[in-house]
């Protein structure tokens, strides 16, 4: 379960302010956070992964209380339980596609790429249609393979909650269809968390709860208390 | 660490136009201090090693480096000469072995390799560098020569094979004429300048200076175009007409002779084994009066006073490669810290995915640590083909 009390978060000079009193998310289930473009849903999503330290408010993801760590606490939090796909994918440009969904093991502590995790990176590209691909630089691929390898490296650890940043944001409707089909089994089949940021209403359906946004936005600067963090 | 050599290596390898070229910068400024410091040290310490193994020089006076040079390497003949009497004066003081060189002339070229040093020399000289036969038997009789290993292989020479010596000067009728010279032996490699050169009887070599010669027997029955004066029946003397012989054979061996007082017959040089330290100090002595026109000298000391040269050009020439290493480094930090920013983005995505700083930071080590590795191994690899394949020329270069 995610618990979010009293979160308050601004960037320094920015034109507005994340307010959320409360809210909380049911483990095993899927939700969708919907909002237009811009109104800070990635940057709850950063703070829900520990991308972005929460200065005022609580967080909490399952028994970890997310404010409570320190940056190489919360890198160590996300690694193990947080499988996140980007809405610009990043990935790595020098690394074939099996190898981008690898990654997460070759930057972990103390997981290696052992044979079973490589069978299961091999079926996630399987069952998200890319497995001809396995080989294939990550560069020569469009929009929609580029998507799919994303979301196979967040699954690749079976990591109790998937933070999805708009992963459908540059597809048609067809491949958004497919992604967020891979999405929800994947994330079912495991029980993991899955939460997902979206301004396509079409796909609303497919989750089972839908958080509307626009409570908790306010359009102000005055209330700047906190700033990102880089690596 | 697998891991991030495995992802450094990646990012090399897409990267490797960039990569090949901080490579390549970092293998020279490697590969050029290092193999200057190791052929220098190769050439000190094989210079070194002759000249401890070579007792004492004599020679005409004139320079100590060029004497020491061309009795320890056969190279740059001294303008002037000893003679042979400076041998006997050595032998029959009963202080040492006298060794006498003679090493004016050069082999003509054979099988497209140029011409190598004819070494006119004694027997003693073969025990004193402890040369030995390979093939063939050492030479016995006048005309005779044993051939290095080097360049016997590189003249392709065997025993049975001849070889001819080269005149220094084509116009000059009335003096050295080729001579034939057989093979008949070819000597172990001592890796030594030795292996270089042909070995000859210091009394071929006079031969081949024209001070001995071989012709027909000139008596009353000789051809009068050839004689010059055949009035009086007691004195016949020849004319050019002549010509002495160009090979030393069994028919005409006999017929072989020298003018002058053997005394008198030239050598460019003589290593003077003492027969013990003592003897060595007295014989230091006799040439060390003002009155004598021969120098006696100790190899070892030549050699230190121009390895001091050597290691001043040393030192300039890794005075120069710091400057240039400095440079390329602070070039190729230049070009890491734009490689790093480009890929700031990258480096966000490791940060996002949850690695630690530790891991990035050994990300980027490691890329740097390859490339350092790679350029090592590469500086390695050129610095040993260098020393193996240079190592001659650079001697040549020096002498």
């Amino acid at each position: 379960m995610i618990s979010i009390n009293q979160l308050q978060f601004a960037y320094a000079g920015g034109q507005f302010s994340l307010q959320i009193p409360e809210l909380h998310l049911e483990s095993g289930r899927s939700a969708v956070i919907v909002g237009p473009s811009g109104s800070g849903k990635t940057t709850l999503l950063h703070l829900i992964a520990g991308i972005l330290p929460v200065t005022v408010g609580e967080i909490t993801v399952g028994e970890t209380a997310v404010h409570r760590l320190n940056d190489a606490e919360r890198r160590l939090f996300r690694l193990r339980n947080i499988g996140l796909v980007f809405q610009d994918f990043q990935l790595i440009d020098y690394l074939s596609v099996f190898d981008n969904i690898l990654l997460p093991c070759r930057i972990h502590p103390s997981v290696t790429p052992t044979t079973s995790l490589r069978n299961r990176a091999q079926l996630l590209m399987e069952s998200s249609g890319i497995a001809p691909l396995k080989n294939r630089s990550v560069t020569r691929l469009s929009q929609g393979e580029r998507q799919r390898v994303a979301i196979c490296r967040a699954l690749l650890l079976s990591p109790g909650l998937i933070l999805a940043d708009e992963p459908t944001g540059n597809l048609d409707p067809s491949n958004s269809t497919r992604i967020v089909d891979l999405l929800t089994a994947e994330s079912s089949r495991s029980g993991a968390t899955l939460v997902m940021v979206t301004h396509d209403h079409s796909l609303l359906p497919k989750f089972d709860r839908t958080v509307p946004f626009e409570p908790f936005l306010q359009r102000v600067s005055s209330t700047a208390v906190s700033s990102g963090v880089g690596p | 660490m697998k891991q991030a050599l495995f992802l450094a290596w990646q990012s090399l390898w897409w990267h490797r136009g960039r990569s090949l070229i901080i490579v390549l910068s970092l293998a020279i400024t490697i590969w050029l201090p290092v193999t200057v410091h190791l052929m220098l040290n190769q050439f000190r310490a094989e210079l070194i090693a002759r000249a401890e193994a070579t007792p004492l020089i004599v020679g005409a006076r004139g320079s100590r480096i060029d004497l020491a040079l061309h009795a320890l390497y056969f190279e740059s003949a001294p303008p002037a000469e000893i003679t042979m009497a400076e041998v006997n004066l050595v032998t029959d003081s009963n202080l040492g072995i006298g060794i006498p060189l003679h090493v004016r002339f050069r082999t003509q070229p054979v099988a497209g390799v140029i011409g190598a040093a004819i070494v006119g020399t004694s027997p003693e000289y073969f025990e004193f560098r402890k040369l030995t036969i390979k093939s063939g038997e050492s030479m016995t009789l006048l005309g005779e020569c044993v051939v290095g290993a080097r360049i016997a292989e590189a003249m392709k020479l065997k025993p049975g094979d001849s070889i001819l010596s080269a005149p220094r000067n084509a116009f000059n009728l009335a003096g050295d004429y080729p001579l034939k010279m057989n093979v008949t032996g070819i000597l172990e490699h001592s890796y030594s300048p030795d292996d270089d050169v042909v070995f000859t009887d210091i009394q071929t070599s006079w031969v081949i200076e024209g001070i001995g010669h071989g012709h027909q027997e000139i008596n009353s029955q000789t051809d009068s175009n050839l004689l010059l004066n055949s009035e009086d029946s007691q004195t016949i003397t020849a004319n050019a007409g002549v010509l002495p012989f160009t090979e030393i054979t069994s028919e005409n061996i006999d017929s072989f002779h020298f003018h002058g007082d053997p005394e008198s017959f030239p050598l460019t040089a003589m290593i003077v084994v003492p027969n013990d330290e003592k003897s060595r100090v007295r014989i230091l002595g006799r040439f060390a009066s003002n009155q004598s026109a021969s120098q006696c000298l100790k190899p070892l000391e030549v050699v230190n006073d121009l390895l001091s040269i050597v290691f001043r050009v040393e030192q300039l020439v890794w005075v120069c490669s710091l400057a240039a290493g400095i440079v390329t480094l602070i070039l190729i930090s230049l070009v890491l810290a734009l490689s790093m920013r480009l890929r700031e983005a990258e480096m966000q995505t490791m940060f996002r995915l949850g690695c630690s700083r530790s891991t990035i930071a050994m990300l980027q080590a490691s890329e740097i640590l390859l490339t350092m590795l790679l350029a090592a191994c590469l500086a390695a690899v050129a610095c040993w083909i260098t020393v193996v394949l240079a190592g001659d020329s650079l001697r040549q270069l020096l002498f």
